[in-house]
Formats: structure tokens, sequence, C-alpha cells
């Protein structure tokens, strides 16, 4: 028999990652009682678990001295810039003008908190602006976009430094409770259901606001690109949750398709860390050459068009002149020794300078080769909760600041910024929100499904299950081949993805089997995958799914999917493009 | 096996605690790795040990591959 726990609170966020602590930090400052369900420890969850290096951002002192104002950014991400260009309008200018505006503050509170930004001594590559004598400076250095407004920081343990103050706010965190679903009443959200990893215990949460924060991804949705699904740049755990909750209980998703890859890229190194190859987390010292040592691009030339990149990365290919690699030889040893700082603040990276160490390997002899990703190479499709630009969803009570529409290109500062306005949001809703009762059958049949592979006498294991869902998602990305190239008209086989629709709808009925806790939230992960991919499929059947200049939303109405797209707001439209 | 344990650990299942990927487990002769395949070699483990008895071991797909150049 499993045991059932019920915790009475707020505001409930669902994911203690970067963007969950904020949320949950800014909702307790604004007077709530908070609580975050996390399916791992909010000491090393999440995409920014073990660092992030990197953080862009806008300051009202520094930026205006070389004439770069926040719409100027929001025009760099969304149009102009190098980065901008490969968004092709998708981007929401209302979130990122949010985002730029709240990245100075954020940056304040983390430094309060203990994270550090600022140092006494900065590099001839950070940007050299004027402070009044004796006050520490940030390490300023251009990354993606086409500004100096990126920091260098030590952020190897934001986690823990949120976790501390979530924990001196009062929140309650509740770790390894894996997030199932999510509970209404009279069409409002007012709680959710999770799981605990190691305990099997159902946990029943009743809250007055829930602010979804679960990470932005489906990973294990598509095949892995090595063949292992557990070598990935985001955390390999971020399974759509979020999305498949909110579909659940009638929420609107942004649905976007499957896609080609347009041009030809090197993007792994060896896999373990997509980011190491292209973040300028080797800034200052990394060059990425051919196979004849001939630069493709040049740090810190960060700012060299990726138009120019792609023409010499193509152009040796065509010359046979693979594979890439990223090479740091020709650097200075100061020029190492900050980039290996760097490197060590983010996520991944750190353990590529572990694994070094113990394979004898360095920066100032060798290069590394970068697995070659060919043009035209099929991308999955993506969908995340479409908010408004006060973190709300179309539920009453249900916020969203991680799976949501893309603003930022940028994602710690992205979803620091989000989190931190959802969490104010929602706690503002909660204060004045009237006690809610939950729906007892709801509660009970939502723990029957949750529950049933422990149940299960005999099925089919996660694993299986997985890898039958990610075939037929590859089938999927074939009947929609070429629907978004330029030069093509969509050819998209109907038949096709109805047959995906109904081997998805068969895969759901298959009985799966869990032989413990653990496994059981594996389970409900995939369980998830499959809710999200099938109205991923069943969006590509809607011809206006192909239309630009929109956001294609869906949402779940009595088990059958509602569909509407709604124009792209353009505040600042592209300076170059007028 | 993912991480690899030495001699040096103490047994605080500091690396238990806060393995994002749930794959360890506390036994009475140490920390174990429950569920192998699931190792994301974040590192986690690794960066929180206090007495430094954790490396990394990567499967041959995730090691980096290198040419020496100097």
């Amino acid at each position: 028999m499993i045991m059932t726990k019920t915790i009475k609170t707020d505001v409930l966020v669902i994911g203690g990652g970067l963007s969950g602590c904020m949320a949950a930090i800014n909702a307790a400052d604004h007077g709530a009682k908070v609580t975050i369900m996390e399916k791992s420890h909010t000491e090393r969850s999440g995409a920014a678990g073990t660092g992030n290096d990197h953080f862009w951002f806008y300051d009202s002192d520094i930026n205006p001295q070389s004439g770069w104002t926040i719409p100027d950014m929001v025009r760099d991400i969304s149009f102009d810039g190098e980065y901008g260009k490969t968004k092709g309008g998708l981007m929401d200018q209302g979130l990122l003008e949010i985002i730029a505006e709240g990245t100075k503050e954020c940056v304040g509170n983390l430094e309060s908190w203990g994270v550090q930004f600022k140092y006494d001594k900065i590099y001839p590559w950070n940007l050299q602006y004027e402070v009044p004598e004796g006050e520490k400076r940030f390490r300023i250095v251009p990354q993606f976009q086409s500004e100096w407004d990126t920091l260098n920081y030590d952020g190897r343990d934001i986690k823990k430094r949120l976790t501390e103050q979530c924990l001196k706010r009062g929140v309650e965190i509740y770790n390894r409770v894996a997030g199932t679903g999510l509970l209404t009443k009279d069409g409002k959200v007012v709680g959710a259901t999770g799981v605990n990893m190691r305990t099997g215990e159902f946990h029943v949460f009743r809250a007055k606001a829930v602010i979804m924060a679960t990470g932005m991804d489906q990973m294990r949705l598509f095949k892995a690109q090595s063949g292992d699904w557990f070598n990935s740049q985001s955390p390999p755990y971020i399974t759509g949750d979020g999305e498949a909750m909110a579909l659940r209980a009638g929420a609107e998703v942004f649905v976007l398709q499957a896609g080609k890859t347009r041009n030809a890229g090197f993007q792994y190194l060896r896999n373990l860390s997509r980011s190491s190859g292209t973040a300028t987390t080797c800034y200052p010292a990394g060059r990425f050459v051919n196979s004849e040592g001939e630069t493709m691009i040049r740090h810190p030339a960060v700012r060299e068009p990726l138009r120019k990149r792609r023409e010499n990365v193509e152009r040796s290919i065509r010359e046979g002149k693979t594979p890439f690699y990223l090479d740091w030889t020709d650097a200075t040893e100061e020029e190492i020794r900050y980039a290996e700082w760097s490197y060590g603040n983010e996520g991944l990276c750190w353990v590529i300078l572990e694994i070094m160490k113990d394979l004898g390997l360095d920066f100032r002899k060798d290069a590394f080769e970068l697995d070659l990703e060919p043009a035209g190479m099929l991308t999955g499709g993506f969908l995340a909760l479409f908010i408004d630009t006060d973190c709300r969803t179309n539920l009453p009570g249900l916020f969203a600041c991680s799976p949501v529409q893309f603003a930022g290109e940028v994602a710690a500062p992205t979803y620091a910024v989000l989190g931190w306005r959802s969490g104010e949001k929602a706690s503002e809703y909660a204060l004045k929100a009237s006690e809610a009762s939950l729906d007892d059958l709801q509660v009970r049949s939502e723990e029957a499904r949750v529950t049933a592979p422990l149940m299960a006498e005999d099925g089919l294991s996660w694993q299986e299950v997985n890898k039958e869902l990610n075939n037929i998602m590859d089938e999927y990305k074939g009947y929609i081949v070429g629907w978004n190239l330029p030069d093509e008209e969509a050819k998209v086989s109907r038949t096709g993805l109805r047959n995906c629709i109904a081997q998805i709808e068969e895969l759901k009925r298959v009985t799966m089997k869990a032989r413990d806790s653990h496994e059981l939230v594996r389970c409900n992960e995939v369980m998830n995958l499959m809710d999200v991919g099938v109205m991923m499929v069943k969006a590509a059947l809607e011809p206006e799914q192909y239309d630009r200049g929109f956001w294609f939303l869906g949402k779940q109405v009595d088990g059958e999917p509602e569909f509407r797209k709604t124009p792209i707001v353009i505040k600042y439209p592209s300076k170059e493009g007028a | 096996m993912p991480p690899v344990f030495n001699e040096r650990c103490i047994a605080c299942f500091k690396c238990v605690e806060i393995c994002p990927g749930d794959v360890l487990r506390e036994t009475p002769e140490g920390p174990v790795v429950a569920y192998p395949d699931e190792c994301w070699h974040c590192g986690a483990c690794m960066m929180d040990c206090p007495t430094a008895a954790i490396r990394l071991n990567l499967p041959p797909w995730m090691r980096p591959v290198a040419k020496r150049v100097k």
C-alpha cells in the first residue's frame, strides 16, 4: 500500500532548479507560504546544477557608456545579432524586454547571497569601464551577442546559494518528489500531486497558486544523437513533466514542429557537453580549427559573424578538411588560466577538466575533436507552456517560468528573471485567492494512474516503452520533412502522421512495470513524454502550424486537441531589415 | 560504472543525497551506483565529495578524442 502525504501551502513551485528557486525566494519575500516539489535535490538540480559561468545582462551604469540600450538588446537577440538571425522571428520580445530589464537586480541579489560576480582584477579581453577608485568590476565579455553584455562569474555553486536562501525564508523543500499531475477545481489550478522517487510515497499538495518550473526540454522524446539518452547537454531528467501536467489540466502550450538544420556545424566535444564547443566558455583562449589547423572562428572574435563561420565550415567540409577541433594551444598562459576558470564554473565543462587530468590531456598541448553536424539534419519538435508577461498561463492559478515560449537565447538570465517575476505574481495571486478544496475523486484517480506501474504484476520496462516512443517520433520527423526549408513547399504525410498518433495512443495503453519507486518515476516520465509527443504530432496535421509570424498554440479540451494561432508581437523591429 | 569510489570514502552519503539522477544508493558498505545506465556524468558527486573519494569513469563514447599539437 502506498502512503499518501498531504501538504497545504500558498504557492507550490514544481521544479527547484534556477528558475524554481528564484520563484520560491521572491514568492516568500512577497508574503506567501512557499513549497518546492523537486525531482532531484535543489543543491545540484537542473541545468544550472553544477554551475553556470556566463550571464547575459544589462547594466544602466555600464552599457549606456557605449550607447547600448535595452531595445538594442531585444533586437539583437530576436533579429539583428548573429544569434537573432537564427531564430526566424520566433521570439517573445515582451518577455525578452522584461528579462533584459530584470538582469541587473537579479545579479545584485545573487551577489548579496554569496555568488561572486565582481573582481579586483579584470583582464585586457574584458570590457574596460570606469568605476570609483577601489571598487571591484565585472568581468564582461561579448558572447553570442553583438555587444559586451555577458558576465563571466563564479557560478559553480549557484544552486547551493539559492537553496540556502530558500531555507532561510522558510520555504519547504520536498526533494526527490517528482511532479505527476495538476489538481483542478472549477477550471482553476488548486494544487498538484507528486511521487517520491526513493520511498514511493504519494504526495498531494493543496496550493492557491502553482508555478511550473520544470525546465525547458523534453529529453528522451527523440533518439539521442550519441545513442545514449543520458549523454546530453541538458539534464536527461528534464522530460517534459511540466508540459505534460499542464496539457492534461487543459493549459495552453506553444508547439513548434521538427525542422532541419540549415547549416553544417560542430556542436559536440564527444557529446558530453555541447556547450563546450559553442559557448564562449573557452573565451578568450579557444579557437575552432579544421583538420589543417585553419581557423574557422577565433576567440576573442565571437563577434565575428556566424555567417562567415558557416562559410568557413562548409568550405572545409567540401574540401575534406575535417574533423574540426577546439584548439587552445596558441593562447597565452594567462588566457588559458582565465578560460579554465570560466570553463570550471560551467556545468559539464568542469567534468571535462577533471576527466582531462585523469586522461593526461591538457588544453596547452592538445586539440579536441568536435563532432560534425551535417546540414539538413533533422531536429526534434518542441512544446512549452505559453505565458503572458506576468508569467500567467490560460488557467487561473497556474504560472510558469521555465518551460515557456522562446524569450531569451540566454538561458540562465531568462529563467532567473522569469522565475523571480513568477514568484511575485503567483504570491500576489495566492494571497488574494480563497481557500480551495480538492476534488477527492480526482486525487484518487490520479494516484491510481501514477502508481499503476508499481502495482502491475508484469509489463514492459520504461526503457522498452521509451525506445518505441523514440521510433515513432523518428517516423514523425520523416513525415513532416521539408516543411521548413525556405525553397520547398510543405510536404506533410497526413496518413503517416495519423499512423504515428495511433501508434502512440496504442503505446499509452501498454502496461508498464516498475520494480521500485525510482523506476516508477522513470515510467511516469515516459508517460509524460507520450502525452507531449502525441500533442506535437497532432499539431503537425494542422496546416496553420507552418505559418510564419505566429505562435501556434494548442490545448486539450475533453481529451481532444484545440488549436489556434496568435501573431508574434514585434515591439522592436529589425533595424537591419528596415 | 560511472562514479568510482576509493578508500578515502567516509560513507557520509553526501553524493547519494544530491545526485541529480538519483542513481546512487546508501548501503552498509558505502554508496553504490544503483542505476549506472542513468548517470548523466555531471560530476555533482565528485564536486561535493568532502574527501575527494570519487572519480568519474566515462564510457568510451563520452571520452574526449584529442590530438597532441604541441
